[in-house]
């Protein structure tokens, strides 16, 4: 049973470590996606050079920056910085879920940031993305 | 799979940029309705600074998404990368224009070449949102 706490800056520990749920990636998600972010591309829906429909590179991204979730009541925080690395198509059908450490805290101009490190990857060990992403922490 | 374009792109070249209406609804599905949330709950954006919910920060790596995907095709949807830092908010009503411009062209081993784009995203009063690069793969390695 996990116990979550408030996230604060003192709370939180460098080298701490996350895990998402897995998520099965639907089509139902991918035309959700792609409402959402008003791209149709014909790859999501019909076939793409990968064999069959794949989901948006960036699909998965939330359940990277979620993470912090997995262990924390996050009542608002700002994202500062994203990098991804796309290795793999993301294919409707897949159950992926993120890992992420947080690999440094810091604070600047009086704000709080933190910064994790994750991968995303299918049940069979494919890594799909990977990355790292800068949040900032509310005070309340 | 590459397009005709990004195969003959040189540093410079611009891409067609993108344009995309910001809408509570599209918000709503991206990031999930909930209480306590600066992009779903007005009354709580407004406790927290903010004139109106905003957009997730996150959306705007989708539409950079959209821009390469489009420019380099496959090799950026296995082989791309994105760097973005977020420098002001996105609100409900706002429009953004997603833009991008050829960078760099550099071999990537033997048969590749990695094309870099500088990309941001503007508001409709021409302040940038989000800047940025990213790159894809393209076959062949003379860059």
């Amino acid at each position: 049973m996990e116990q979550f706490r408030p996230l604060s800056y003192d709370a939180l520990q460098v080298g701490e470590t996350f895990v998402s749920d897995t998520k099965l990636v639907t089509p139902e998600d991918v035309e959700a996606y792609a409402y959402a972010v008003d791209d149709h591309h014909p790859w999501f829906s019909e076939d793409s050079p990968f064999g069959g429909p794949i989901a948006h590179p960036t699909l998965l991204a939330n359940q990277a920056l979620h993470l912090r979730h997995s262990k924390y009541i996050v009542r608002a925080g700002l994202h500062a910085k994203m990098e991804f690395e796309f290795l793999e198509p993301i294919r409707p059908g897949v159950r992926a879920r993120s890992r992420g450490t947080v690999i440094d805290k810091y604070e600047r101009r009086g704000k709080p940031y933190m910064v994790t490190e994750y991968v995303t990857e299918a049940e069979d060990g494919t890594v799909l993305v990977r990355g790292r992403f800068t949040q900032m922490l509310f005070r309340d | 799979m590459s397009t005709l374009a990004a195969d003959t792109a040189a540093p410079g070249l611009a891409l067609p940029p993108l344009v995309k209406e910001i809408s509570q609804r599209k918000i709503d599905v991206y990031s999930g309705v909930k209480p306590y949330s600066i992009h779903t709950d007005e009354a709580w954006a407004r406790k927290k600074g903010f004139r109106a919910p905003l957009a997730q920060a996150m959306m705007s790596t989708a539409y950079v998404s959209e821009l390469m995907t489009r420019f380099v095709g496959a090799g950026f949807v296995k082989g791309g990368t994105m760097s973005m830092v977020f420098i002001k908010p996105v609100y409900v009503g706002d429009r953004l224009t997603v833009h991008g411009v050829v960078k760099e062209r550099r071999a990537e081993g033997n048969a590749t070449t990695r094309v870099v784009v500088e990309v941001w995203c503007e508001n409709q009063d021409g302040v940038k949102t989000a800047v940025g690069t990213a790159s894809g793969l393209l076959a062949g390695g003379a860059a």
